[in-house]
């Protein structure tokens, strides 16, 4: 249980665990056959009761779903099918009550095009919104661009009659970018801002934030006046909302995404993005490099801020974060290898991915939970639902969640045809199979495990904001590594994990010769572990299993 | 005082039992002294001897011995289960002594580091196992010292080489940060220790067992070990480059490449082998027009002397193979041979991992799993290697050629191993019989 909020704590995201959801996937509180806000609200007991610290909200807004909804027509509005300004309120007025903070999804980047801006803009040369958007006389210009969505869009200009222009838009047609070179353009943004911030709102998640600005002869990618625009939201929420958190999703390699941090003068919080596939990639292989490779590639960041860690979330997992070495890396470890092409960039769930083993899964989220960061769960993900791959395109992965083996997985009372999708009605991962019901009453479940792992995680702090070292094991299938953190009382909490990557029973002798004195206790069992000595620390491993010990003064 | 004369009374009975020692096969016939000098006069003593072994054949060697002496009434923890390390106990002038091998006392393996690199300061020891030629100490998991057992005069190719390579800014070993000589023999070096890393031995038995349990292929299997290897052969082309840079490079010799081989086929007196069938087949070196280049390389080249790390693969270990005389280490040769001993590890990878699932109803199945995954596996390392730029300078540069310096290098390596085997585990003779089998038939 979060307990209430501590609203003093300005740094809880680097401690906090994270639920994204999709509104529209959640609950259905007016049998409509579409998920809700209302819906959501009605759902809190369940979240209360997972433990989770904090909501991320996929985008609400008003919006032609041209995108997921990343294609927003309207920054102030709900999209009707999910309710009402009120309802959000409501929303956060009873996540806050159950202790529960809600950020939420925004794309600052683009707008629809069906946005009133953008209709503006497009009439004519001259009119108030003319320069809202960028326009260009052809279509030559800033070829240095990469197009991201290469299947669909051949360029990152498309021509409109009325004003017999070209206007510029990284992603899709549909969704032009914002000038941000107009003042104008920058304090609307902010005022979208401010107005769900205003309403209780604890942060956003920034969608696509290093395409802001445009210049000549760069790729468009993280210009520094996109991070001067990105440092005056900081500001605006410092000075007017302090507490609040700015998470950025800036899918680039970790070097580069330490940008998004500023001197911890921009975002709180970035997305860790390269992890995920590597700790599949290390399960696969058997051991340990793929991960300890990224983590020690990955560069320290600011004072006040953390990375988003995850495992799987409404994208597909993203394998474009770029340097030529990495890219050569990538390259020769999937490219050749027919499991990881398979499910690697293509949508699928944390299940499915794991081929629906439950020791790879527990593993996994130790692994999570453990390493530096602040982990974001997917929801449906802590019931091991799986994913519909002939829904096209990301909708797989965003099938109702399935709360009771009744009709419509419990999710509506609408008609079965009405659902917004089908929900998963396959002998495995159907929701007559795994659903929130079946797995509350089984204590054996794999949600009561998880949920035991929030617990346990949320009180040791060390595990959220302590240093991270990893251990040198001779073992390559062996990752092991210490969390320490001063408390405030003077004592070091100091945490040790040790994982099996292989599938294989495992040894590991650990170099533990500085903490020796100390006394192991496996965490969640309080099982004490024979003394740590000035000989190595010899410790077995089952099959994908790990320990977690804080280690104690003997005595 | 110490009589050094006292402790060499102890080692006939001592060197024998080390794995160091390097003659299994021959009997010691005399042990003299060479050279002495006490580091460190008061408890927990700390000397240093050169002593100079004949064996029944005549031949020689020179061992170097860091010994430490205790009094005989304290009983050392770091003794127990350490029966190997104890010479024995003799008489000083401060009462009887217990004298054992420092290296494996911390306070002592303090005092030496101290000798070598006054400048670096530590707190923890950790000894590492002991190698064939050579003990290592590993510093705060921060340093590692490493002791040649067997002296010879020269510098030590594993020193000489590391110094040439981090000069050429070759990044992937680990740099020596100091060492210590006496006279022109290398007795010691230090250097940074590669924390974090596994040995490429290890790397690849995660792989084949994962193959061997899950029966798919290895090129598709999850331990696939493909990639791995690819990045290994790149690594082993830029230290070649690295090496032709520091050292120079002549054109390549195959008839004395030949006479070489020929000696050693002679030099082994294994029964086993067809020396007939061994020759001919070297005799394809006489058809190599343009053979690349004769040049320094690594001598000892397999998977247990790499690393793989967070920063990539790393090579170890430059002193050669510890049974040949230390000129002939040095002695250039073709790059090849270096790309061939690893190719034999990669068969012997197979092998052990086999021998390791014990006797097996699908044995057949598995034996032709393995022969694939080092198939796989030599071929990613090729491609990788062969493909780095400019390494067409050193190798031949017709397919043919390199295919037939490489198999006479591979088969010469095949030749050494049985030797080996048979002298120390004939258990294994089989794996480089095999081998032969595969080229000469």
């Amino acid at each position: 249980m979060a307990g209430p909020i501590d609203w003093g704590d300005s740094r809880w995201y680097q401690r906090a665990v994270f639920y994204e959801v999709s509104v529209r996937g959640f609950a259905d509180s007016n049998s409509d056959g579409t998920g809700d806000l209302r819906g959501l609200t009605d759902r809190l007991d369940y979240v209360e009761w997972l433990g989770v610290d904090c909501l991320w909200l996929l985008p609400f807004y008003q919006s032609p779903l041209r995108d997921g909804g990343y294609d927003i027509s309207d920054f102030l509005a709900v999209l009707p099918a999910y309710g009402d300004v009120k309802d959000a309120a409501q929303l956060i007025e009873e996540s806050h009550r159950r202790g529960i903070r809600v950020i939420a999804d925004l794309v600052v980047n683009h707008t629809s095009d069906q946005h009133p801006w953008f209709q503006e803009s497009r009439q004519s040369r001259d009119n108030p919104k003319a320069d809202w958007y960028v326009w260009s006389e052809d279509d030559q210009q800033w070829s240095d661009a990469r197009i991201i969505f290469v299947d669909t869009e051949p360029s990152n200009w498309t021509y409109e009659p009325l004003r017999e222009q070209y206007y510029w838009h990284r992603f899709f047609h549909h969704q032009p970018d914002l000038n941000y070179d107009n003042p104008e353009v920058q304090q609307a943004m902010l005022d979208v801002v401010r107005f769900w911030l205003d309403l209780g709102l604890d942060g956003y998640r920034l969608d696509a934030v290093p395409y802001l600005f445009e210049r000549d002869g760069t790729n468009g990618e993280n210009l520094p006046e996109t991070h001067e625009y990105l440092k005056r939201i900081r500001q605006t929420v410092d000075v007017e909302f302090p507490g609040r958190v700015l998470l950025a999703e800036a899918n680039q390699w970790p070097a580069d995404v330490v940008q998004y941090f500023g001197e911890g003068s921009e975002c709180h919080m970035c997305f860790h993005f390269p992890l995920m596939p590597r700790m599949f990639m290390a399960i696969r292989r058997s051991q340990r490099y793929p991960i300890t490779e990224i983590l020690a590639q990955t560069p320290e960041i600011p004072d006040g801020c953390q990375w988003g860690i995850f495992l799987r979330n409404h994208d597909e997992l993203t394998l474009e974060m770029v340097t030529d070495e990495e890219r050569d890396y990538m390259y020769a470890e999937y490219a050749t290898d027919p499991l990881m092409r398979r499910n690697m960039g293509i949508s699928r769930r944390l299940f499915p991915l794991l081929e629906n083993d439950r020791r790879i899964a527990e593993l996994f989220h130790a692994l999570l939970f453990s390493m530096p960061g602040s982990p974001v769960l997917y929801y449906g993900d802590e019931i091991g639902m799986g994913d519909n791959l002939y829904l096209g395109d990301r909708d797989g992965v965003r099938t109702p969640m399935q709360w009771t083996p009744d009709r419509n997985a419990g999710f509506s009372r609408a008609d079965f045809a009405q659902l917004y999708l089908p929900p998963l009605m396959d002998p495995v991962y159907g929701y007559q199979a795994v659903n929130v019901e079946g797995e509350t009453r089984n204590p054996s479940s794999f949600l009561h495990w998880l949920r035991r792992m929030i617990e346990v995680r949320r009180e040791h702090p060390v595990l959220g904001i302590g240093t991270f070292d990893v251990l040198s094991a001779e073992n390559p299938s062996v990752l092991a590594y210490l969390r320490r953190l001063v408390m405030q009382d003077g004592h070091e909490s100091i945490v040790l994990c040790v994982n099996n990557v292989s599938r294989f029973a495992q040894p590991v002798e650990l170099m533990l010769a500085d903490l020796a004195g100390k006394a192991p206790v496996e965490m969640i069992g309080r099982v004490p572990f024979p003394p740590i000595g000035e000989l190595p620390y010899f410790v077995t491993l089952p099959p994908y299993g790990f320990y977690w010990f804080t280690l104690h003064d003997e005595g | 005082m110490i009589s050094p004369d006292d402790i060499v009374s102890l080692l006939p009975d001592f060197l024998p039992r080390q794995r160091w020692y390097g003659a299994a096969d021959l009997e010691l016939e005399s042990v003299e002294l060479a050279a002495f000098e006490v580091l460190r006069p008061e408890w927990p003593v700390l000397a240093w001897l050169l002593v100079d072994a004949t064996f029944d054949d005549a031949s020689t060697a020179r061992f170097q011995l860091p010994v430490g002496l205790r009094p005989l009434e304290q009983t050392e923890r770091f003794l127990e289960g350490k029966g190997r390390s104890f010479l024995g106990d003799i008489d000083t002038d401060n009462g009887p002594a217990l004298v054992y091998d420092a290296l494996v006392d911390p306070d002592l393996a303090h005092t030496l580091l101290h000798h070598i690199a006054p400048d670096e300061q530590v707190s923890r020891v950790r000894a590492l196992n002991v190698e064939q030629s050579n003990t290592s100490v590993v510093y705060d998991e921060r340093l590692i010292m490493k002791l040649f057992r067997r002296v010879a005069e020269g510098p030590n190719p594993d020193v000489e080489m590391t110094e040439a390579l981090a000069e050429q800014g070759f990044e992937h070993i680990s740099a020596p940060v100091a060492a210590w000589r006496r006279e022109d023999s290398d007795l010691a070096v230090v250097r940074e220790f590669l924390d974090g890393g596994t040995v490429g031995w290890q790397l690849a038995l995660t792989s084949l067992r994962d193959v061997y349990d899950s029966r798919e292929d290895p090129a598709e299997a999850g331990g696939n070990f493909g990639p791995e290897a690819g990045r290994l052969g790149g690594i082993t082309a830029q230290m070649h480059l690295a090496l032709a840079n520091a050292f120079g490079t002549d054109e390549g010799d195959p008839e004395s490449w030949a006479v070489t081989m020929r000696e050693n086929l002679a030099r082994s007196r294994a029964r086993a082998l067809d020396a007939r069938a061994i020759n001919t087949a070297y005799g394809e070196l006489r058809k190599v027009k343009d053979a690349g280049r004769s040049m320094r390389i690594h001598g000892d080249f397999h998977l247990g002397q790499t690393m793989r790390t967070d920063n990539g693969w790393y090579i170890l270990d430059f002193e050669g193979e510890p049974a040949i005389p230390l000129a002939e280490r040095r002695a250039p040769s073709s790059p090849l041979r270096d790309v061939a001993g690893m190719l034999r590890s990669f068969h012997y990878a197979a092998e052990v991992a086999l021998v390791e699932r014990g006797p097996a109803a699908e044995e057949d199945e598995l034996r032709t799993l393995g022969r694939r995954w080092e198939q796989h596996v030599a071929e990613a390392f090729c491609l990788e290697y062969f493909g780095t730029p400019g390494i067409d300078d050193l190798v031949p540069s017709v397919d043919e050629d390199r295919r037939r310096v490489l198999e006479a290098f591979v088969l010469s390596k095949a030749v050494y191993e049985v030797g080996y085997e048979l002298a120390h585990r004939p258990d294994w003779a089989h794996i480089p019989l095999e081998a032969i089998n595969r080229l000469t038939s």
